[in-house]
């Protein structure tokens, strides 16, 4: 389909050599290398819809840029499959290379020598874009990237936010229909970084671009992703929606309510307990798995009571991967120490 | 389908010299010291003999000085403008290589062939002002001038080789320091730059006769002078041919086996 990305069973295992320590140990190395296989991603599977924006999250070492890596061709899997705009990319690189564009974080795709005009026309013409298409083109992306002001500049010579709006546009220029984001913003100061965010939302709604981005800016991903997928130790841990994965590890709001009487009587509500109390103030809490949202909670909470001021506390993106990721690495633990043979689940 | 405009990437390396005025100014005065070092070395040295290995004094001194000039072919600074394979390789920049649709082999065949032209002008203009001043001899013939010119494309093609070769060592070894010196060192010893090989013994020279090295420069240069006789240029001509011929073969394994290195390390 077009735009589109399929995953099935995708995984990679890289064979790499282990060093013993100590002056014997380098020797027993040298003589009789020890081989180990790494997974470094395994069995991933998830689909990306034409014009969507996705969000490839994990801690260091997951195995986001590898997945990355075999969806735009640099890769090969070891087991699996992958389609990029119905292209599989590690078999036909050069066709799958007009169809996508990638920025890889602070790795530059531009000529460091030149002005990055003149690395835009090289592109052009490595591209085969017609330079009518290449002189509007330039000009949208100038409109919302601010280029021409340093464009004529040598890339040498632009700051780290330059540089990476000048490898976004870069990126952008042949009109990839799917476009691979590799910690894009890392780095940046937020002014920046919000023209970047601002460039891809464009990008995606109005240009109907399909985007894959990876980052550990839980900002940037609440600002532009409605969809998530994270791995952990290269495996898929979670796919859905922001809101599917706050339910899921984020049910840490709280209720701040001062009551009107401050004597009143003060019982859990359901799903809701009651967490302390100061006088007229009570803070409620999410209890157990089927505690509502903060705004049904709120709304509970007021039709109970006769209150004078309400205030909510909600954890924010942040907080909510780091529970993700801390549960997606206990549950590794728990399944690495499963005996072999003995079955992975408890029941 | 491999791009059809996408030969304008062959202006890479020019154009990142002609926004470097320092540097051409550098190399303006790197070219000129190096040529008249050069031929006042090899005229004192004649000052004392006739003819010596073959070479008269004008013959040696056009030997050498042609030699310095040809070497600014393909000598630029791509360090500083951070366009090295190996720097690629260490940033991890070689990924873009294997990104767009011009296969990576023709992207480096065409920016060393920009480089080539754009050197190619300096060492004829060196070479207009050295035939201006006398320090070097015209070709005795326009036969001799004619191979000279067959023979010194072919050279330039083996020397492509040679250095692509270089470069390729870094998708295995990520670092080519040593093996790039040792490079320039038997490049300019084999190939005739330090001395011309007719100085060496017998057995350095057979010896050199079994690397590409000779082929580079020392044959068209000794076409030139006059020390290869046109007799034999049809046999040397083959020689270089076979040397291109060897080494695209040798080339095009090694960018098979980089390009599989590339996938499974992932740059």
């Amino acid at each position: 389909m077009s735009g589109s990305i399929q995953v099935r069973g995708l995984s990679r295992t890289f064979h790499t050599t282990v060093r013993r320590p100590g002056l014997a140990g380098a020797l027993k190395s040298l003589i009789k290398p020890d081989r180990v296989a790494k997974e470094a991603v395994v069995d991933v599977s998830f689909d990306v819809a034409p014009g969507e924006l996705l969000a490839l999250l994990g801690p260091n070492g997951a195995g986001k840029s590898t997945t990355i890596k075999m969806l735009t061709g640099i890769l090969t899997p070891t087991a699996g499959e992958a389609r990029v705009a119905g292209v599989v990319p590690y078999e036909e690189r050069e066709r799958n290379a007009r169809n996508i564009g990638a920025v890889f974080g602070q790795r530059t795709q531009l000529w460091w020598d030149l002005p990055v005009r003149e690395s835009f026309a090289i592109l052009r013409d490595i591209y085969e874009v017609p330079n009518a298409e290449h002189r509007a083109r330039l000009g949208e992306f100038d409109d919302l990237l601010e280029l021409s002001s340093f464009w004529d500049t040598r890339v040498r010579h632009l700051s780290l936010g330059q540089r990476v709006r000048c490898d976004l546009a870069a990126a952008l220029l042949h009109d990839p229909q799917v476009v691979f984001l590799d910690e894009p913003t890392i780095g940046m100061d937020v002014v920046v970084k919000e023209q970047v965010r601002e460039f891809l939302r464009h990008q995606v709604e109005e240009r109907g671009r399909t985007v894959l981005l990876t980052t550990h800016d839980m900002t940037e991903v609440e600002r532009l992703a409605e969809r998530v997928v994270l791995i952990n130790h290269g495996r898929l841990v979670l796919d859905g929606t922001l809101d599917e994965i706050r339910r899921k590890f984020g049910s840490t709001w709280q209720v701040r309510a001062t009551l009107a009487d401050p004597h009143a009587r003060v019982e859990p509500l359901e799903g809701i307990s009651l967490l302390r109390r100061e006088g007229p103030q009570v803070v409620f809490g999410p209890d157990g798995p089927t505690a509502p949202t903060v705004h049904q909670a709120l709304k509970q909470v007021i039709e109970r009571y006769e209150v004078t001021d309400i205030a909510i506390d909600e954890a924010d993106l942040e907080d909510v991967m780091r529970t993700a990721y801390v549960q997606a690495e206990a549950a590794s633990s728990a399944q690495a120490e499963v005996p072999s043979g003995a079955p992975a689940g408890g029941d | 389908m491999a791009a059809v405009h996408a030969w304008r990437a062959a202006r890479v390396t020019p154009l990142g010299e002609l926004h470097s005025p320092p540097r051409m100014t550098a190399e303006l005065l790197r070219m000129t010291v190096q040529v008249v070092l050069v031929a006042s070395l090899w005229r004192g040295l004649y000052a004392a003999s006739g003819t010596t290995a073959g070479l008269d004094r004008d013959q040696a001194v056009t030997y050498a000085v042609l030699a310095t000039l040809a070497l600014r072919v393909r000598n630029l600074d791509q360090f500083a403008g951070r366009d090295t394979v190996i720097q690629h390789m260490h940033f991890g920049t070689i990924v873009y290589w294997y990104l767009r649709p011009l296969a990576p082999q023709r992207y480096y065949a065409l920016r060393a062939l920009g480089e080539q032209l754009y050197g190619l002008v300096w060492a004829l203009a060196g070479y207009a002002v050295c035939l201006a001043a006398g320090v070097v001899q015209p070709p005795k013939s326009a036969a001799v001038a004619g191979v000279f010119v067959l023979s010194a494309l072919l050279g330039q093609w083996v020397m492509y080789y040679v250095m692509l070769v270089i470069d390729q060592l870094c998708f295995w070894t990520l670092r080519n320091g040593a093996a790039m010196l040792i490079l320039i060192f038997a490049q300019n010893l084999l190939s005739g730059v330090y001395a011309p090989l007719w100085f060496f013994p017998d057995w350095f020279i057979t010896m050199s006769g079994f690397l590409p090295f000779q082929a580079t420069l020392s044959v068209p240069l000794s076409l030139y002078v006059g020390r290869i006789p046109l007799s034999d240029a049809g046999a040397q001509l083959l020689v270089q041919a076979a040397w291109v011929v060897a080494l695209a073969l040798f080339t095009r394994l090694l960018w098979r086996r980089a390009a599989r290195r590339v996938i499974s390390q992932g740059g």
